[in-house]
């Protein structure tokens, strides 16, 4: 009996009750408009490895926006052989192309006759009970649907994505009265599963939630930086950090997005929403941007800049220079010194005197109280509000986690105190809160003043909750170990951007001996920080070795080569769950795993040599032991050496999971996780299916080249050198790496070496490289600026 | 009655034997500075000191500076040399050639700024105030200011203050409340009260230029709102000549401990016309350029104290006879021995004696450094230089106007009543060296400055810049037995500073207190340790020395290299207890229980 046989009953209680799973419906999708919407959603649905048929009204033009992606960054595509599953089209000629589509996607121009127009060709091809949306952002459904047939307007819906589709991971989806009820949870299923949204269901209102607040927002903070006289730059810091709004703030959000497309959004807001309505009544053309505008001025995709410009003096300096909102001249961008946005506390900024503070309260009363009016108009609930504005604008906090930020009552006060009607919500919490924890779970306060569980999709497991619910098995400053069910633990990495460093590595040890007494049957690695792990703490490592204690950091390599070993030789399976960057060290917890779960968005590799060391946690060894046991690899002793040298020596990174495929980062059998908060109990699925007769990898022997292989790979370096492609410090890192890759001085292809040998070898090039005044100038450099130094 | 000696032989010893000398003639400007070329500056210098300046010590101690009608007056005395002191080009000694200085390196100009200190260190006041005025000029003004005023600090015809404190603020610059605001003409008004300006008013040049802090009308809160402007008592004519009288006045003198005859006034600004210095609003990172070399000056107050005070005090040991060597008689002749022949005597001139050279070594050192990071041609080198500056700035203020109190004590205490007296001029050293410990940032900020700024900057960099080196000659002298009782000891303290380090960043990252609490005892412990590495270099270099015509003072270099190594050095290992033992106990104590 294998174990097929264990699984067989649950799929056979699936097919029992006969019934599809929901995301597996959509099995092709079509997608019109090649602009850099439609583009996007087609891209990300071949990603999700679902065939695309993409039409534009433009002959070739579909086909172009492929090629485009295919040279964009940050890239549309998660990899590049996605892009053979985007059929490409015209609309005239191929419309055909759409018949045996699941659903078909509109995202062309924003304009009611051309919408129409398509929507009727549409319904001559389609297959029936097929599905269509819109991806418009302005006009209502109702209008959209308005004298269709009956069938058309049961399948249609709105799917609202944000740029760019395959980042962004909020889906507004609309229905109207007539639209199918299993026409949007097929929808919501394959949105949420398959492309890796949050789906947040929507009124047909205009501007849905996130743009109807967003915009409001955007206008505020537009309009009180020129009544009270802020600075672009002291406008935006104010936004930031007080706020928790991206550091673009809001001017340099509008260089980001294009300045030209606030008049389109105003005009589309003016026409569909009341006149009395506070976005409306807020309305105003200001001169400068208007000038902006006209002068071609319209942010950086224009190239002439906008509110900020960046240009190179002759010695190739960059100028940074800003707009001055009361003259119109650009000046140097200046330093914000004020010292309101010093403060930490939300309600003492918006209490602070300065300009600031009173820019800050004024912002924060005008865009808090209308989010509040809103619900329900736009959303049954603050909790949908909310991660509209998180995931959407990427906002740290929604609108109502704000006003807890700042209490309701002082909202309600200060709203009073500035003559500002109080919105029945706020009225309605009084001295209380949106957001509360009971029994370990978080709820929210719903319209009807009844508390309710913040919604989870079904099946998800979200780390927050489980450390919302009870007390880690064991906790240090660096790392903690959860309990998630089953039997299983999870280990969380909680350091500043999750770097490892001796806390985190005695958590491990600390989790494998736990392991070990049978605290829990399988461990899954995971956290839900915005980074899975940007590697060792160079910081320390950099002053430990400033102040020459030698002894300390090779303590350091050693300690994290055995946390690493015994991450491998548990007796229990141990499931690396990555999300984000997993750089330098991080990948080596990942590399010895004994499975990885990851998110599509995970962004692997060993980057060591961009602060001037190679990976001395077994980075070396396991990618030397991937490329041996890879079968489709060439024989003999060289080709993994110089693999394994390739992608060390250049820091190359998976910018996806998919890309961490194709590197032998991850293993065929490893899994990828579309959606973000369904990584975990994915992962658990994961650790427990490997439970049963668990036996750990054995130790395997490599046969590396020795000296002959060091010379063949410093001889492709000399040419690189030679075409000035590396740096003078570049050929002593990839000198020290070639040694190691390549087994020493003493190493012969006849002969077996044991991984230990190699991973002796790690540790020694690290040493001597970070006694190097190359090496210590450059992870400075790192530390200091956040970029590699190119010495 | 006192008397001075400028220590020549040892000053010789540091600049060709203790430092390597091709380091310094390496430097442009800098390939002439051979013995000939500085040894009859060094004679020249200490003439000057003992035959001009030292006189005057005691006398100005005694009559001090009068202030009437806002018009101050210096000792008798003082006018007149310092006459001779500008006449004789030492005001110019250091400064640019480009400006008609002499352009002598800062390893020159140390060792004469010793000497003054030993001297008198009062007048010394005077020029070195000029000094920093000269580099915050000279580094932060406009081509204009440069030429006009320069050249007068340079002959020393105008002299310079430092206008930082107020009333209400000391080390808290972001308090300060003297406002400026700008003028038609491009100058500025400035307006409020300064206190503790040394030379803010006498009676020794034709001009005074305050260098002041104060805060423009749009300054943002706090120190990064801070200004520094030019402020000269008479506002030069076209053809450079002192002036209408500008609105700034001294209201009163201070009376204090110590440094009588230096003239410490309240000034009294009122829309006096100033010049803005620097960029508007980073005045203190102008200041600071000066505060650093001023500290490091502060550094060698204590030094010279230190050496005039043993001097005396061995003078006074080997004359004053009273009582039997503990073991019997050993100047049967006389009446009784001289007290030098007792141990604890002995312990007291040897520990003077060694503190003493020790931080000479690394003031030394320093001032080299200076002179590299100032000009090496090389980036990385100046780099590498100016790290190792900043990082030991503290450390020479602090452990040297520290190591100056203690020695001068000492001193006093080897006299026994008579240092007690005026008359034999001990007791002016230790009220002289007290200011040291206080003024340019106390001691206690020292040390926070230490492990608050200087220790994390670029994550531990400037640190490399001295635990390498170190590291490194340990290591290369590991194995030579000659070296052994000095290697073992600076080793062993070595470790402990850097375990120390190691353990006060890691408590300082989380806490803050934590660091401020091992300050003063982690700046002491670095300083020792610095000194070990010198103390062994000079052994290193005495013994190499051999029985040479000069066998007397090497063997005296071992001995007193010994006596650090055993009867100083071991201080670290109680330093380092009370570092590890962490800060908890002094959270601990509720204030109103003090």
């Amino acid at each position: 009996m294998g174990a097929s046989d264990r699984g067989a009953p649950q799929r056979s209680e699936e097919r029992s009750v006969n019934q599809p799973r929901r995301h597996e419906a959509i099995r092709k999708v079509g997608v019109i408009g090649a602009g850099v919407m439609g583009a996007g959603i087609a891209a990300h649905c071949a990603n999700a490895g679902v065939p695309v048929v993409l039409l534009d009204i433009v002959p070739g033009g579909a086909a172009r926006a492929v090629e485009t992606m295919l040279r964009a960054d940050p890239a549309p595509f998660m990899q590049r052989s996605a892009a053979r599953l985007v059929t490409p089209g015209n609309l005239e000629t191929d419309l055909g192309l759409l018949a045996d589509c699941d659903w078909i996607c509109e995202a062309i121009v924003e304009r009611l006759d051309a919408k129409r127009d398509l929507y009727a060709k549409l319904d001559a091809v389609r297959e029936p009970g097929s599905i269509v949306s819109s991806n418009t952002s302005t006009i209502p459904l109702a209008t959209l649907v308005e004298g269709a047939a009956r069938e058309f307007a049961e399948s249609f819906l709105i799917t609202h994505f944000f740029n760019p589709p395959r980042y962004m991971r909020l889906l507004e989806v609309v229905q109207g009265p007539a639209t199918r009820a299993d026409a949007v949870a097929t929808i919501s299923e394959f949105a949420d599963r398959r492309l890796g949204k949050t789906v947040i269901p929507c009124k047909d209102r205009p501007g849905f939630i996130a743009n109807r607040i967003g915009g409001l927002w955007m206008q505020s903070a537009i309009n009180h930086a020129f009544d009270m006289g802020l600075s672009v730059e002291e406008a935006d810091a104010a936004m930031g950090r007080p706020i928790g709004v991206p550091k673009t703030g809001v001017f340099g959000l509008l260089d980001l997005v294009g300045i030209d497309l606030m008049p389109h959004v105003a005009a589309s807001m003016k026409a569909t929403l009341p006149a009395d309505d506070a976005y409306v009544l807020g309305l105003r053309e200001h001169p400068l941007i208007m000038r902006l505008i006209k002068e071609g001025r319209t942010g950086r995709k224009g190239g002439k800049g906008g509110f900020y410009t960046r240009t190179r003096d002759a010695e190739g300096k960059t100028i940074r220079r800003a707009i001055d909102l009361a003259t119109g001249e650009d000046r140097p961008e200046a330093r914000v010194a004020l010292e309101s946005l010093e403060l930490r506390d939300l309600r003492q900024v918006a209490e602070h005197p300065d300009r600031g503070g009173r820019y800050v309260r004024a912002v924060l009363l005008e865009t808090l109280s209308y989010a509040a009016s809103l619900v329900p108009e736009i959303a049954d609930d603050v909790a949908s509000v909310d991660a509209a504005m998180r995931l959407g604008y990427n906002w740290r906090w929604g609108p109502f986690e704000l006003i807890d930020r700042l209490g309701a009552s002082w909202l309600a006060a200060a709203l009073r105190e500035a003559g500002r009607p109080v919105p029945r919500l706020i009225e309605q919490v009084g001295e209380g809160s949106f957001y509360r924890v009971q029994d370990g779970r978080l709820q929210y306060f719903g319209t009807d003043g009844a508390w309710r569980d913040v919604p989870r999709g079904e099946g998800v497991l979200l780390l927050s909750d489980v450390k919302r619910a009870g007390k880690p098995l064991a906790r240090n400053a660096g790392a903690s170990l959860w309990d998630v069910g089953d039997g299983v633990a999870c280990l969380e990495f909680h350091t500043k951007m999750n770097a490892l460093d001796p806390d985190v590595l005695a958590m491990i040890g600390r989790a494998i001996a736990m392991g070990k007494k049978g605290a829990f049957k399988a461990l899954v690695i995971h956290n839900e920080g915005e980074n899975f792990s940007v590697g060792a703490n160079i910081g320390l490592a950099l002053f430990a070795a400033n102040i020459a204690a030698w002894g300390e950091i090779e303590g350091m390599i050693e300690g994290g080569q055995k946390a690493m070993h015994a991450l491998r030789a548990a007796p229990f399976p141990v499931v690396g769950a990555p999300s984000g960057m997993a750089l330098g060290g991080g990948c080596e917890v990942l590399l010895h795993c004994d499975a990885v779960q990851a998110h599509a968005e995970s962004y692997i590799g060993l980057v060591e040599v961009g602060v001037g060391l190679i990976p001395g946690w077994g980075g070396c060894t396991a990618m030397l032991r991937r490329w041996s046991e890879n079968p489709r690899a060439p024989k003999g002793p060289m080709p993994p050496v110089a693999k394994a040298f390739e992608m060390i020596s250049t820091a190359q990174v998976a910018k996806s999971a998919f890309e961490a495929r194709e590197m032998l980062i991850l293993r065929p059998t490893d899994g990828i996780t579309m959606n973000r908060d369904r990584l975990l109990a994915d992962a658990k699925a994961k650790a427990l299916s490997m439970v049963e007769d668990y036996r750990p990898a054995e130790p395997k022997t490599l046969r590396l080249p020795g000296p002959t292989g060091h010379a063949a790979l410093s001889m492709a370096v000399q040419q690189q050198a030679a075409m000035g492609r590396v740096t003078p410090h570049d050929v002593v890192v990839c000198d020290h790496l070639a040694t190691t890759l390549t087994g020493g001085p003493r190493a012969d292809h006849t002969e077996e070496m044991t991984e230990d040998q190699v991973l002796t070898l790690e540790r020694q090039s690290f040493m001597a490289l970070l006694k190097t005044s190359g090496t210590l100038a450059r992870v400075e450099h790192m530390l200091e600026t956040g970029r590699p130094l190119r010495n | 009655m006192p008397g001075y000696t400028a220590p020549l032989r040892d000053m010789r010893f540091l600049l060709n034997e203790f430092v390597d000398p091709a380091r310094l003639r390496s430097l442009p400007g800098c390939e002439e500075m051979t013995p000939d070329l500085i040894d009859p500056i060094l004679d020249e210098a200490g003439k000057l000191c003992s035959e001009v300046l030292f006189p005057l010590n005691r006398s100005g101690d005694e009559e001090g500076c009068t202030i009437e009608n806002g018009v101050v007056r210096t000792p008798k005395g003082f006018p007149e040399a310092y006459r001779m002191y500008c006449e004789g080009g030492w005001a110019s000694l250091a400064c640019d050639p480009a400006y008609g200085g002499q352009g002598l390196p800062k390893s020159v100009a140390m060792l004469f700024e010793e000497m003054m200190c030993s001297a008198n260190l009062a007048f010394g006041m005077y020029p070195g105030l000029s000094h920093g005025a000269y580099a915050a000029l000279s580094k932060h003004g406009t081509q204009e200011l440069r030429d006009r005023y320069l050249p007068k600090l340079v002959t020393g015809e105008w002299s310079g203050t430092m206008c930082l404190t107020e009333p209400q603020c000391g080390t808290d610059l972001g308090l300060i409340r003297t406002r400026a605001v700008p003028a038609d003409d491009g100058t500025y008004r400035i307006t409020g009260n300064k206190i503790f300006i040394s030379a803010g008013e006498h009676d020794l040049t034709s001009n005074i230029l305050h260098l002041v802090l104060a805060k423009l009308p749009d300054a943002p809160p706090g120190t990064r709102g801070i200004s520094l402007f030019l402020v000269p008592k008479f506002l030069p004519t076209e053809d450079g000549r002192p002036g209408a009288r500008n609105g700034v006045v001294c209201t009163a003198l201070e009376h204090k401990m110590g440094i009588k005859a230096s003239a410490t006034c309240a000034m009294s600004f009122d829309d006096a016309v100033g010049w803005l210095v620097g960029q508007p609003h980073r005045g203190l990172a102008a200041m600071f350029t000066m505060m650093n070399e001023a500290r490091l000056g502060v550094g060698v107050q204590g030094l010279g104290l230190a050496e005039v005070s043993y001097q005396n005090a061995v003078a006074y040991a080997k004359d004053r006879l009273q009582g039997r060597a503990l073991g019997g008689a050993q100047h049967p002749d006389k009446p009784a021995d001289p007290i030098i022949v007792h141990p604890d005597v002995r312990r007291m001139l040897l520990t003077m004696r060694a503190q003493t050279e020790g931080c000479r070594a690394l003031a030394l050192w320093t001032a080299l450094e200076q002179d590299v990071a100032l000009r090496h041609p090389d980036a990385a080198e100046r780099e590498a230089a100016d790290d190792f500056v900043q990082l030991i700035t503290p450390v020479v203020k602090a452990y040297l106007t520290d190591m100056g109190w203690d020695s001068t004590a000492i001193g006093m205490q080897v006299l026994g009543g008579h240092g007690y007296i005026r008359e034999w001029g001990m007791e002016q050293y230790v009220r002289d060296a007290r200011i040291a410990q206080i003024y340019e940032g106390t001691n206690g900020i020292q040390a926070l400055d230490l492990v608050g700024r200087k220790m994390g900057q670029h994550a531990g960099r400037y640190l490399r810049r001295f635990f390498h080196p170190v590291l490194a000659y340990i290591e290369a002298r590991s194995e030579t037995p000659a070296m052994e009782e000095f290697i073992l000891p600076l080793s062993k303290a070595f470790g402990r500073l850097q375990s120390a380090t190691a353990e006060v960043a890691r408590r300082g990252m989380g806490d803050p207190f934590e660091a401020g609490a091992a300050a003063t005892d982690y700046l002491r412990l670095f300083g020792l340790t610095a000194l070990a590495y010198c103390w062994a270099r000079m052994a290193e270099a005495a013994l190499a020395k051999g029985d040479g015509e000069e066998a007397a003072f090497y063997r005296a270099k071992l001995t007193t290299a010994r006596f650090f190594m055993q009867r100083i050095l071991p201080q670290t290992g109680a330093l380092s207890a009370q570092i590890m033992a962490g800060g908890a106990v002094l959270r601990e104590m509720e204030e109103a229980a003090f």
